[in-house]
């Protein structure tokens, strides 16, 4: 673990302005401590001689004063900058890794667990702040003050630099030492820790389940007896740990100690002046001082650099290639399915497999198939979300039904995807809402007129029904501060939304939950409205309704990868339904 | 099921005030919360004393060892004998030396006090809540109730490590040198003890102001951040395709500037707090020159000693540093012991259920509802009108779309949660007020999310019945169809599932749990979406293979009489096998919008009810879903 990931730096400016300002006043704070030792030595010194009376200490007081007041504004500056950067620091990763998230698309997010990466920008990020407000500025006076106040110790008494100098090393020396002795013992009792403190939040998270069976009497005991063997692990483990924080704190007063005993027997003999001696023994705790800081705010910051880790991990995860081809008019272009196969992520399954399809202009193609075959990987697929493992998708010109293809066409993947996109209108299942009011989610402008096409439109939809309950209509403000809709309302928002766009395609995610009659009169009637529109409809069917509607019908089919592995291969882990094609694959393995 | 669990158990919780100082710097409410779950600690006296000496002694010697050095190196610049700073020089080791030692003895002694402590809480907070109000815990959430037990119990003890006890070592310490060097010159004394006072008070002050204003202003921008991240997670997709993502990202922004404004306004007092140590010892140093050095020239003052009371207070405030982080970690265990006491407080109002389920009369297991409406605890009515009468011999399904409150009606049923109006009884008795062990003997339910312990196989069902033979386990794995998976496990029974089951499907899970109910020796099995995450054709024959159990005898706990059964689940096509179905849904009224989940919501009642035979022959609504049910997977 690096103590400053030069990421850091590289990825966000505050971070950069940040240490540029905490080096300036670590520099500032180095001269500030030497100037205070040598300002307090010459003032006592001479009056404990007895060579020079209060004019001479009177001089020095309105610098000390001076001294003083600049030291505690250095770090009331430092330590404002400090809270200020890493509120910046916190939201530049924060924009950057839902950025980088969202480019990377819901595949990606499927495999690398899309909550973990919301506990990362909603609560991970936080720790930055205590590595930034304590540990990085302790860093960087280490770097400064330590050296500074080491060199001007060294112009004053060469023995007490040396013993200073002979010290130092030792602390990572024996922190080294200590952490590779007791790493073993430690590992263990760690183990043990972690085993009883599970053990411990197993038993306290099936209170619930336990008090409906009429069974929570029991494990009261159990718990106090875990908790006390909890401690009892617990305390071993500290033993060891603070060993590490003891020997720190030891060298570092000893150390002192040396020094004082030094200097004292120098000025015995006559070899150094009181004023030396006394700079010499304020400045030797110095040295040590941002070291023991480091060292204690050491776990504090780990948190914090981990989680910045993490954030760069996703922040630098490449992004896959992209096409640079503007994509041709979808009104004129078939969208040729060749053989799609994709692997399903965590299961060992192809899902679809060697999906073939032809997508004309102006028709309604219906995806059908069990759960899990792939229909919506499919539809991600002509989406440009994702790359087939096999396969190609093809845009060629369009020909009648029945004639073969003039021309093999070009590559999705060729594309430009921003060109793609914007002939594509994506209705999913569950509907994202941008804050704002209905009419900006709606018709794309929080200024758009609501016209009789808007109208008629929501009422194909049933969305007029939702506008009825809302407090302002069309110009009620939805999401975060304004009003909540339901998955059901906000299905209802996307297809009007879908309905009033000029995209030539439309990709359309039959609902499966919260479906009625009623609402599923909407959703024909929707997909019959976009037909007469002349609009290219692809839409993931599970109803026979549907289907019916559907100008061509095609089946998507999952197989596993190697149907010969065994009777019992990875189950899905998932909590999705196991489809039932891919559980017979798995129980009739096919020769 | 997930409206319940989206109802806020203690509404009092969310962030009301708009000055999050408006009650002072702690409230009132707090210090009497940390005062009685300090007192649940259980603290061992003696122990906290020692841990108090030690570290005493530990920082003293800090202090000391600048003292002692300031005098042996004045002194030696008079060039006395060797022999006479022999003992100084003494000193000065062994001050470097027991600082560390004795910071090392108090670290562990105040460590062990403090995880003493929480194993202590930990277990009133659970025996509490085992034998305290039913809903308490039924409407905690999981992760609620195990940041109650975990984080905040572990929080409540932290006081003891890192404010107890370093805030009596700062005092202690602070007066010792106050005391020391006031014995030299008192005008010094006193100026330092003052110093001290305004670094030991105003700082810690001005760092609680600083953790409310911030920890305010993370409270109201976390719900948005993660409100906005978990959009731009979930709708990444859709929002790429349709170019939405500027959108969010400028929404992003116009939180992060207010986080940010909210966030200044804390940081503010900090970075003062900061600047009051450096400043006030800089203070105290400037007073022991004034106030010394012509006391010195006067003579009322060794030479020597001017050395001690310039240099002491250089090393003094070591303590009072240590009290910013004391302070910031009151404010989390004042925080932490309001939330316990409260969940304590709810759970052991009105009435506790423990009691002995020795009414060793075995009544007849009648469950009834006469006119019941559900509601959480403190939200709206979630469901009205619910009538249903089920015995052994009995099965009934409730039946209606996701999130419409079938769980809240179950577990009004299953005693766990007062009915709003209405009655519920158990073989007569009120289900909510008679003795819990009494009414689990009758009635046990399988809430969708109940908990896999982390144990065996043999013992995640011997939760429900103490005695389960490992034959009789596989039995019963064998009934819910869990036959293959067992004989797949490696250890069979014995197999260990993870933490919460982790390791295993989520049908295997599901299935685990009916088999657990059926373990059970209750005669009424209540049933949440038994079917759930299983493929529709096992789903199917798992449900008419329990509406069959409830018919046949033999098939009861005791093996001799039959159960009776009420089960919830949202898939209609094997109910045939159910004596009747109640269909729960919203009141047909003018031109409302059909169900849906969340959003703008009402109360929902009985729409129809019947034997399925009767519902598909007179409610179209109830055929259609039936046929989409039954339609093969196309």
């Amino acid at each position: 673990m690096k103590p400053l990931d030069p990421r850091l730096l590289r990825h966000t400016r505050g971070a950069r302005r940040y240490i540029l300002i905490t080096a300036t006043t670590g520099a500032v704070t180095a001269a500030l401590v030497v100037a205070q030792a040598l300002l307090i030595a010459h003032a006592v010194a001479p009056v404990i001689d007895g060579t020079a009376g209060w004019a001479h200490v009177a001089t020095l007081l309105p610098a000390l004063a001076a001294v003083v007041a600049l030291r505690a504004g250095v770090l009331v500056v430092q330590e404002s900058s400090a809270h200020r950067s890493a509120t910046h620091v916190i939201a530049e990763l924060r924009e950057q890794v839902l950025t980088r998230t969202v480019e990377l698309g819901p595949r990606w997010l499927a495999a690398e667990q899309g909550p973990a990466v919301v506990t990362l920008v909603t609560r991970g990020l936080d720790d930055l702040e205590p590595y930034f407000v304590r540990y990085l500025p302790q860093l960087l006076l280490a770097a400064t003050v330590t050296p500074a106040t080491l060199a001007v110790v060294l112009g004053l008494n060469l023995v007490a630099a040396l013993t200073i100098a002979f010290t130092l090393p030792l602390i990572p020396v024996f922190m080294w030492l200590i952490g590779v002795l007791t790493q073993k013992f430690a590992a263990e009792r760690l183990a043990t820790m972690q085993r009883l403190g599970a053990q411990l939040m197993d038993l306290l998270a099936g209170l619930g389940t336990l008090k409906a069976l009429g069974r929570e009497q029991g494990p009261g005991a159990r718990v106090g007896e875990l908790g006390r063997a909890y401690t009892r692990t617990t305390m071993a483990t500290l033993r060891v740990a603070f060993l590490s924080g003891a020997v720190l704190e030891f060298l570092s007063s000893i150390a002192v100690a040396l020094v004082a005993v030094g200097i004292g027997t120098g000025l015995v003999y006559g070899r150094i002046d009181l004023v030396t001696g006394l700079a010499v023994l304020m400045l030797a705790p110095e040295v040590y001082r941002p070291i023991r800081e480091v060292g204690a705010q050491f776990h504090a910051s780990a948190d914090g650099i981990a989680a910045a880790a993490q954030s760069f991990a996703v922040i630098e995860h490449p992004l896959p290639p992209r096409g640079t081809r503007p994509a041709p008019d979808l009104r004129q272009t078939d969208i040729v399915l060749d053989a799609v196969s994709v692997a399903a992520p965590g299961r060992a399954t192809w899902a679809p497999w060697q999906l073939e399809a032809r997508l004309r202009p102006g028709r309604v193609l219906a995806l059908v198939g069990p759960s899990g075959a792939g229909k919506s990987t499919a539809a991600s697929v002509v989406l440009g979300l994702l790359t087939p493992d096999d396969g190609a998708v093809r845009l060629v010109p369009a020909t009648p039904a029945g004639d073969s293809p003039a021309s093999a066409g070009v590559s999705l993947s060729d594309v430009d995807p921003a060109s793609w996109w914007a002939q594509i209108a994506w209705v999913p299942q569950r509907p994202v809402i941008v804050p704002g009011t209905v009419r900006a989610n709606v018709l794309g402008d929080a200024a758009a007129a609501v016209d009789d096409r808007a109208r008629v439109a929501a009422h194909d939809t049933g969305f007029d029904e939702v506008l009825a309950q809302l407090p302002h209509g069309w110009d009620s403000v939805l999401g975060q501060g304004g009003v909540g809709l339901s998955l059901g309302q906000r299905q209802r928002l996307a297809l009007t939304r879908a309905l009033l766009g000029t995209h030539p395609l439309v990709v359309l995610d039959e609902p499966t939950a919260h479906l009625d009659a009623r609402a599923e009169e909407h959703v024909l009637t929707a997909v019959d409205r976009l037909r007469a529109q002349g609009r290219t409809v692809l839409v993931i069917a599970h109803r026979q309704a549907l289907i019916a509607r559907a100008d061509d019908v095609v089946t998507v089919r999952s197989r596993a990868t190697d149907p010969a592995d065994g009777d019992r291969p990875d189950a899905p882990r998932t909590t999705s339904t196991p489809s039932p094609t891919s559980a017979s694959a798995r129980a009739e393995p096919t020769p | 099921m997930s409206a319940p669990t989206r109802a806020p158990a203690h509404p009092s919780e969310a962030p009301t005030t708009t000055d999050p100082l408006a009650r002072g710097l702690v409230p009132q409410e707090e210090r009497s919360a940390l005062r009685r779950s300090i007192r649940l600690l259980h603290i061992d006296r003696r122990r906290l004393l020692w841990a108090v000496l030690a570290g005493s002694a530990g920082l003293g010697s800090a202090v000391a060892l600048t003292a002692t050095a300031a005098w042996m190196i004045a002194r030696a610049s008079q060039m006395p004998d060797f022999g006479q700073l022999a003992v100084a020089a003494v000193a000065v080791r062994l001050f470097g030396t027991s600082r560390a030692v004795l910071r090392y003895l108090e670290r562990l002694a105040s460590h062990q006090v403090a995880l003493e402590g929480m194993a202590a809480l930990r277990e009133s907070v659970y025996t509490t809540l085992a034998s305290g109000r039913t809903d308490t815990v039924t409407t905690l959430r999981r992760g609620d109730l195990l940041a109650r037990t975990g984080a905040d119990v572990d929080s409540v003890g932290d006081v003891v490590v890192r404010a107890l006890v370093p805030a009596a070592v700062a005092a202690l310490v602070g007066l010792g040198s106050a005391v020391l060097v006031g014995w030299l010159n008192v005008g010094a004394g006193i100026v330092l003890a003052g110093c001290l006072l305004v670094a030991g008070v105003v700082g810690p002050a001005l760092t609680i102001r600083s953790v409310r204003l911030s920890e305010h202003a993370q409270i109201l921008a976390r719900s948005e951040l993660s409100a906005t991240a978990m959009t731009m997670v979930d709708g990444a997709g859709e929002l790429t395709v349709s170019g939405g993502v500027h959108g969010m990202l400028s929404e992003l922004r116009r939180t992060e500037v207010a986080l940010a404004r909210a966030k200044d306004a804390g940081a503010r007092p900090a970075a003062l707090a900061a600047g009051i140590d450096t400043l006030a010892m800089g203070v105290a140093v400037l007073g022991s020159l004034l106030l010394g050095v012509p006391a010195t020239i006067a003579g009322a003052m060794q030479p020597v000693e001017l050395a001690v009371i310039v240099l002491t207070p250089l090393a003094a405030f070591e303590g009072t540093a240590l009290l910013g982080p004391a302070a910031a970690q009151l404010v989390r265990s004042g925080g932490a012991a309001l939330r316990i006491m409260r969940l304590l407080d709810n759970a052991t109002s009105d009435r506790t259920t423990s009691g002995s389920a020795a009414d060793g009369s075995a009544p007849t297991a009648q469950l009834s509802a006469v006119g019941v409406s559900v509601g959480w605890p403190g939200g709206p009515i979630v469901a009205h009108g619910i009538d249903l009468d089920v015995a052994p011999g009995r099965a009934i399904a409730v039946v209606g779309a996701s999130g419409l409150g079938k769980t809240t009606v179950l577990l009004t049923l299953a005693g766990l949660l007062p009915p709003v109006s209405g009655q519920v009884t158990v073989g007569g008795r009120a289900a909510w007020g008679a003795p819990r062990p009494w009414v689990s003997r009758q009635v046990v339910l399988t809430a969708e999310d109940a908990h896999i312990f982390a144990t065996t196989v043999l013992e995640n069902l011997r939760v429900a019945r103490g005695d389960v033979t490992p034959e009789e386990a596989t039995d019963l794995l064998g009934r819910v169809e869990l036959g293959p998976w067992l004989a797949a496990l490696p250890q069979g029974l014995d197999t260990v599932l993870g933490s919460d089951a982790t390791t295993i499907s989520g049908g295997e899970r599901r299935r685990l749990l009916l088999a657990r109910a059926l373990a059970s020796r209750a005669q009424l099995l209540l049933l949440d979406e038994p079917g759930e995450h299983l493929d529709a054709s096992t789903a199917d024959r798992l449900v008419a293979d329990l509406l069959r159990t409830a018919h046949e005898s033999g098939a009861g706990p005791a093996g001799d009489e039959p159960r009776g059964l009420v089960l919830v689940t949202h898939r209609l096509a094997a109910l045939g096998g159910a004596d009747e179905v109640i269909v729960l849904g919203h009141a047909a009224a003018g031109g409302g919008p059909a169900p849906d989940q969340g959003g703008l919501r009402r109360p929902v009642t009985v729409v129809a009810r019947g034997t399925h035979a009767e519902l598909l022959a007179s409610v179209p609504e109830y055929r259609w879903a039936a046929e989409q049910d039954s339609a093969p997977d196309v």
